[in-house]
């Protein structure tokens, strides 16, 4: 029974390649062995070998801006939904005049400002004391500015205070850790317009009210 | 069926009780010849039908039921079209435009090589298409009036003087001083607006020399980050003091394009950056003067990726390992490059060069 041509590709199998061995050496059979190829064994130059890709399984999920902002990322992690809490929304290099965020001090449980109602600033050395100089012009800005009878009390509560504090500090030095009673002194001593007296969130509610 | 093979190929196509059966007979005129009607009959109308086609018997409806064609269709087997079970699987391997077989297109979804996707549009090429592009090309725009001639670029290869015979039809030597040939800055036109080519990421590892597992923990973070598959990297020259030896496998590497790219870049920028503690943004050196730019993250920096973070506990903590960021850029100098970062968000500091 002869062979008719195929189109199919004959598939090298060492099946094969032995029985085309026994049919050379008994010879009682004219057929036409098919051809040796050892493909398995040789590198083929002539066949490029198409890789399928290797990928990780990824997810598509939602991210969500610290500003409420939302877009889809394909990702390897399998949680649908991301909340950020600390991004460019709310950092201030990408937020420059965001005013809420130019207060370093994390406050929120409004913790280091009872410390201060209760115990003063007197300890903090970043503390702002107006010299005696500017005690003075502020006190000659402000007879200038008074006019109106609230204005001028008003005025001259700051200028007490500020004098005062001047006056503190000639009297101790320069350094208010020098003396253990003018630290006593500051005890219990109410300003709320220090620096960093109120919280980022409480800052902009403020803010909020006065724009208003 | 040796009694058939005479007959035509339709007719043996035939069921056999059609063919078995009597024939009709054909020449009734014949059949009842005498002496006279010969004589009669002309020899030239002797060859001519008489009988009429539209004479021909019926089929039966039992015969009719018995002729079914699809019926020996199916029943021949092994040599119709494949059933309802055949798959194509696509070659496994490509023999060149000239073979007879070929592998389905990589866009086909039987291909070996098939990607699915897009699945979205990452929102920071969204940006780049929508704003970015045309933001840089109208900061960029240099006016210049029609009717100006070009300006002459200088050679920047230097020639051979010919004071000998064999400077005929040699190469022109490179830049003095240095072999590389820089690029030179192209202008940004419409048809040439900056963009993300590619990102390479990727970390070096050397205790992966005396243990193995770090290699392990720098490809599965590698992997959460980029989203592919990293390569393994291998040392490129031996150094006593650092104890490594070329050829070791000390390290990994992917490379991300298009949308991928573009969303890693978005994380970088929008997530991670803003986490790093005390950061100040990119130091405005970096680049390799073709408009490539490159930073890199430490590995506490690189636990800072969303990814990492989720299952941070998983990882070896001491093991991870930090990982340089390589943006490719189709810019052609620094600058341009920097431009599109830092449209992209990307803040820069410090002294700039190039």
């Amino acid at each position: 029974m002869g062979k008719l041509p195929s189109t199919l590709l004959r598939r090298p199998t060492s099946l094969y390649t032995s029985t085309s061995t026994t049919t050379t050496t008994t010879t009682t059979k004219t057929t036409s062995s098919p051809p040796r190829c050892l493909l398995q064994h040789q590198q083929l130059r002539h066949a490029t070998f198409v890789l399928r890709p290797r990928r990780p399984y990824q997810f598509t999920q939602l991210v969500q801006l610290s500003d409420g902002s939302t877009f889809t990322v394909r990702t390897t992690m399998p949680s649908a939904l991301y909340k950020s809490s600390k991004d460019s929304r709310n950092h201030v290099l990408w937020q420059p005049t965001e005013k809420s965020l130019r207060n370093i001090e994390v406050d929120e449980a409004g913790k280091l400002a009872a410390f201060r109602d209760r115990y003063g600033r007197g300890w903090d050395i970043d503390e702002v004391v107006p010299t005696a100089d500017e005690a003075e012009a502020v006190v000659a800005e402000a007879a200038a500015a008074a006019k109106t009878k609230t204005a001028e009390v008003e005025a001259k509560a700051v200028v007490d205070k500020k004098a005062e504090a001047a006056q503190e500090q000639k009297t101790n030095g320069e350094d208010p850790f020098d003396s253990l009673i003018d630290l006593i002194s500051s005890y219990s001593k109410f300003d709320p317009n220090t620096k960093g007296g109120k919280s980022a969130k409480d800052a902009a509610r403020d803010e909020g009210k006065k724009k208003r | 069926m040796a009694g058939l093979r005479g007959v035509s190929q339709s007719a043996r196509s035939l069921p056999l009780s059609q063919l078995s059966r009597p024939a009709c007979p054909s020449y009734p005129a014949c059949s009842r010849r005498s002496a006279s009607t010969q004589a009669t009959e002309s020899p030239a109308l002797h060859d001519l039908e008489t009988d009429s086609t539209l004479g021909a018997p019926q089929l039966s409806p039992d015969e009719k039921r018995q002729f079914r064609p699809w019926k020996r269709a199916a029943d021949r087997k092994g040599f119709g079209l494949p059933g309802s079970r055949y798959q194509f699987h696509p070659p496994k391997y490509s023999r060149g435009p000239l073979h007879p077989i070929q592998s389905p297109p990589s866009s086909d979804p039987v291909a070996r090589d098939f990607v699915p996707g897009p699945f979205n549009m990452p929102r920071m090429r969204q940006t780049y298409q929508a704003t970015i592009a045309s933001d840089i090309m109208t900061l960029a725009y240099n006016h210049i009036p029609p009717g100006t001639p070009d300006r002459e670029q200088p050679e920047r290869l230097r020639d051979w003087d010919g004071t000998s015979e064999y400077h005929k039809n040699r190469p022109k030597r490179g830049p003095r001083g240095s072999p590389v040939l820089p690029l030179v800055e192209q202008n940004i036109t419409f048809r040439n607006i900056p963009e993300i080519t590619e990102i390479t990421i990727a970390s070096y590892a050397p205790q992966a020399v005396k243990d193995p597992e770090h290699l392990l923990v720098a490809r599965t973070m590698l992997l959460a980050i980029a989203g592919t598959t990293p390569d393994i990297t291998r040392t490129k020259s031996s150094v006593v003091q650092w104890g490594i030896i070329e050829g070791q496998r000390a390290g990994v590497k992917t490379t991300i394009y298009g949308n991928a790219a573009y969303e890693f870049l978005d994380r970088c920028i929008h997530l991670v950056f803003p986490r790093i503690k005390d950061w100040k943004g990119i130091r405005a050196t970096t680049g390799d003067s073709s408009g490539n730019l490159a930073f890199g993250f430490a590995p506490e920096e690189v636990a800072l990726f969303p990814e990492i973070e989720v299952n941070y506990d998983m990882y070896p903590s001491k093991m991870i390992p930090g990982c340089r960021v390589f943006v490719k850029t189709s810019a052609t100098s620094d600058r341009q490059a920097r431009l599109l970062l830092q449209t992209m968000g990307v803040p820069f500091y410090g002294e700039v060069r190039n």
